[in-house]
């Protein structure tokens, strides 16, 4: 089945760039749009709508937000790998979606074989939580806690397989403390149970941090935006750093020719130099952290391989 | 406070913002009357013109989206019987009853009154006890929304009509469809029977509109008239407007409503869906003729619309207070607020304290803005019925089957919305009530979650950790039979009362 759908869209590519070739210099020449596969409201949402508001003006088209959840990020995803290889479908999704999902469902499509990406947007470094009253100081209290009482933790995580599952399953691998695992359904009902003093810790992005009666105990990545506050690349677990953090990126159905590739790559080049994009993006307490779509691509590539050990290792 | 207050107020006194309000209002009012348009829809488009306006400018338009929204859904669950949302399913009970009698014009006015009112009453309660609602709000978790879920589902299945027997099998096909996907607590695909657009689960929106739209259609279809509502001479289709009357004997239902929705919209998410079915529930045990809810009694609109929308004050409050969105739509306005620099929690209270009452204003004046703009629109709305049936059903079907799929553009849920109106026109043919099975659907996935959670958080002594924790969830637990006893019992004296065969 694959090799005949590569050689379909091999076809396709070659019939396409010499029939068209000419065409091609007005790309885009109509509305663009950027399916996302996670509903409304989430900061995932958002994120896409900043983008969606200063793109037009470098592309000289609108572009379209298309939400499409559903199944964990599946069911957008497979949209946008059915959706035509023209550059005008774009997705918008993350690496929890995009390269974990095939360890923990039946995928219809193949996230590295499907699509090519054309830029990293942004990261976001999830920041382990506690209560301002929790008995845990540091890092150390809480691990030196878990090994002696196994289980006895309680860390709630908000959705299966979702953004703050992955960095504490591996960083509890890691330190070799079980805990009670309880999901929530998304970021803010997490944050709120664990004021309300229902769990002991829990994980939020530093949005979520500001003004709140919360104490960070580590900063999941390399950089440390937090003073004091020690990064899991700075206490030895690059697994963690690698694949616990979360990077949003745009891709395209594999097969997109080059030259509107390249086109879609150049635009998020630009719009990280966009005043405005900056402004809202930093009000939005999210970084502008852009990287290549080539290099991105390598990336997930190795994070795929990251996702399969962990989610084998749980199971 | 009083000082704030008066400041505040100053600052909303501009035209501009009056006038961001109103186009707000009316723009959520018309898309949130097309089926599959939602309200966070609607909000999440209009999101980016809000960054470039003045804080004062932009939240307050969000802020009128969001109402119009709530209330335009409202508009085809009573005119042509499709429910856009899961909040607007009890209206059904009732409004298109009233439509069929030739009284649409009466049933959104009704509608509006009663949404507008308790929305007022909720959001100007919730101004004055915000930092009370904040501390309740982190005494709910998973086990006191089981509890609350428990007792509602009973209350609900206890006072409703009809079968009881029919009833129960419609909510078993409520719940049995909604476990079917992966289930919520461990991600295991479950029922999907092999095939893989089943893994994602059934959406609400193909069920309600097939469970909905095409029987009506179908059954209009049967009825060999040129008008859904039968025309009588010298009398319009839409019939006559609310009189004041009228308003005022619904005063009671209304009230009680609101402080149903203003302490159900505690729980995150399913709150509005609850409070409109309890609304409903609390009018039709309290009431004196029972027997006339579900032909068209007016009372019957105005409890549910009066409760779902005395949801929207509390579920506010997390917001505000630490900046924590507990559905998304309240995700969509945090968003508005920190894209203007403002970060919702806290300390945004202390440090811009009249911008934040001055917001929190600028909801009570969309709730009487929105009875404005509703009564000037409601005559346009309520003429629909009288438009000919040979143009109106292929007008409907085009909405259901366009509402379906815009939703999120998946043709599975097409499939999906064909299958559920087969099952519902046989349904209504056999008598068979689909409300029951909607209910099954919406509430059993939130239900199973609180259980789920509240069983790891017990970390497997679920009974102890209830009893030395959970105060609330033991106190709705016990008091959940005492309240189901008191209802058959009422139930059975109106029975005893009225005279045999008037019912």
């Amino acid at each position: 089945m694959k090799p005949i759908k590569a050689l379909i869209l091999g076809l396709a590519a070659a019939v396409g760039l010499t029939g068209t070739a000419m065409a091609q210099d007005d790309f885009p020449n109509r509305p663009l749009t950027m399916i996302i596969p996670l509903g409304a409201g989430g900061s995932h949402d958002l994120n896409a709508r900043v983008i969606t508001s200063v793109l037009p003006e470098i592309l000289g088209q609108p572009v379209v937000v298309q939400l499409m959840p559903g199944a964990g990020g599946q069911t957008g995803t497979a949209a946008a790998a059915e959706a035509q290889a023209d550059g005008y479908t774009m997705l918008f999704t993350h690496n929890f979606i995009d390269q974990l999902q095939q360890h923990v469902a039946n995928l219809p499509y193949d996230p590295n074989e499907d699509f090519v990406s054309v830029a990293r947007v942004n990261t976001a470094q999830p920041i382990l939580v506690v209560r301002e009253d929790s008995p845990f100081e540091t890092f150390d209290d809480l691990v030196a806690y878990g090994q002696e009482n196994p289980g006895e933790l309680r860390f709630g995580h908000s959705g299966n397989w979702g953004a703050f599952m992955v960095p504490g399953l591996a960083l509890m691998q890691e330190v070799g403390v079980e805990t009670t695992l309880i999901p929530y359904q998304g970021g803010g009902p997490v944050i709120q149970a664990l004021l309300a003093g229902d769990l002991d810790f829990t994980f939020a992005f530093p949005s979520v941090l500001s003004g709140q009666d919360l104490r960070a105990l580590m900063i999941v990545g390399e950089d440390q935006i937090i003073e004091g506050i020690p990064t899991s690349t700075e206490l030895g677990f690059d697994t963690v750093s690698e694949i616990g953090v979360m990077h949003r990126g745009v891709m395209v159905p594999a097969g997109t020719p080059e030259d509107r590739l390249e086109v879609l790559r150049e635009a998020f080049v630009t719009i990280n130099d966009n005043e405005v994009y900056q402004t809202l993006m930093a009000r939005m307490d999210e970084n502008t952290a852009h990287m290549s779509g080539e290099e991105f691509d390598e990336l997930r590539q190795r994070q795929a391989d990251s996702y399969r050990e962990l989610v084998e290792s749980f199971q | 406070m009083i000082e704030m207050f008066a400041e505040a107020t100053l600052m909303l006194m501009r035209f501009d913002v009056i006038a961001m309000i109103a186009a707000g209002l009316t723009l959520g009012m018309l898309v949130g009357a097309l089926p599959g348009f939602t309200t966070v829809m609607a909000m999440a488009i209009v999101l980016p013109i809000s960054f470039f306006m003045e804080p004062i400018l932009g939240i307050p338009f969000l802020i009128g989206v969001y109402k119009g929204g709530i209330f335009g859904g409202s508009i085809p669950a009573i005119l042509v019987n499709i429910p856009g949302t899961g909040a607007s399913v009890a209206t059904t009970l009732d409004g298109p009853a009233m439509t069929r009698n030739g009284q649409s014009r009466k049933a959104l006015e009704i509608a509006l009154v009663a949404s507008a009112v308790a929305d007022f009453i909720s959001s100007f309660w919730t101004i004055i006890v915000i930092g009370i609602i904040a501390a309740i709000a982190l005494l709910i978790g998973p086990p006191e929304i089981a509890a609350i879920l428990i007792l509602s589902l009973l209350v609900i299945v206890v006072s409703s009509s009809g079968n009881f027997l029919k009833g129960m099998v419609m909510l078993l096909i409520g719940c049995f469809l909604a476990m079917i996907g992966q289930d919520p607590i461990g991600a295991m695909v479950r029922f999907d029977f092999g095939f893989h657009p089943l893994q994602a689960g059934i959406h609400l929106l193909p069920l309600i509109i097939g469970l909905f739209a095409i029987p009506e259609i179908l059954i209009a279809i049967e009825r060999r008239r040129a008008n859904v509502v039968e025309k009588i001479e010298g009398r319009r289709a839409e019939g006559e407007r609310l009189r004041w009357s009228e308003i005022v004997g619904c005063g009671k239902t209304i009230m009680r409503s609101t402080v149903l929705g203003a302490g159900i919209g505690m729980i995150p998410g399913v709150g509005q869906v609850v409070a409109a079915f309890m609304g409903y529930s609390a009018a039709k045990n309290a009431s004196s003729h029972p027997e006339t809810f579900g032909k068209g009694e007016i009372e019957g609109v105005a409890a549910p619309e009066a409760a779902n929308n005395a949801v929207n004050g509390p579920t506010m409050v997390p917001l505000l207070t630490l900046g924590i969105p507990g559905d998304n739509i309240t995700a969509i306005m945090l968003g508005a607020f920190v894209a203007q620099g403002l970060r919702p929690g806290p300390q945004l209270f202390q440090e811009q304290g009249v911008l934040v009452y001055s917001l929190l204003i600028s909801m009570l004046i969309a709730c009487v803005l929105l009875l404005v703009i509703g009564y000037l629109l409601t005559p346009l709305f309520a003429r629909i019925v009288s438009i000919n049936k040979a143009y109106l059903l292929p007008l409907m079907l085009l909405f259901a089957v366009a509402g379906t799929y815009v939703y999120r553009s998946n043709i599975m849920d097409l499939y999906f919305m064909i299958a559920f109106g087969i099952f519902g026109y046989a349904a209504r043919k056999l008598e068979f009530d689909v409300t029951p099975l909607v209910m099954g659907f919406i509430l059993l996935p939130p239900l199973e979650y609180a259980v789920g959670q509240s069983t790891l958080l017990s970390r497997g002594d679920l009974f102890g950790y209830l009893v030395s924790s959970r105060p609330i969830t033991v106190a709705v637990l016990v008091l959940a039979p005492i309240l189901i006893l008191w209802i058959a019992h009422r139930q059975r004296k109106i029975a005893r009362a009225a005279p045999a065969g008037s019912g």
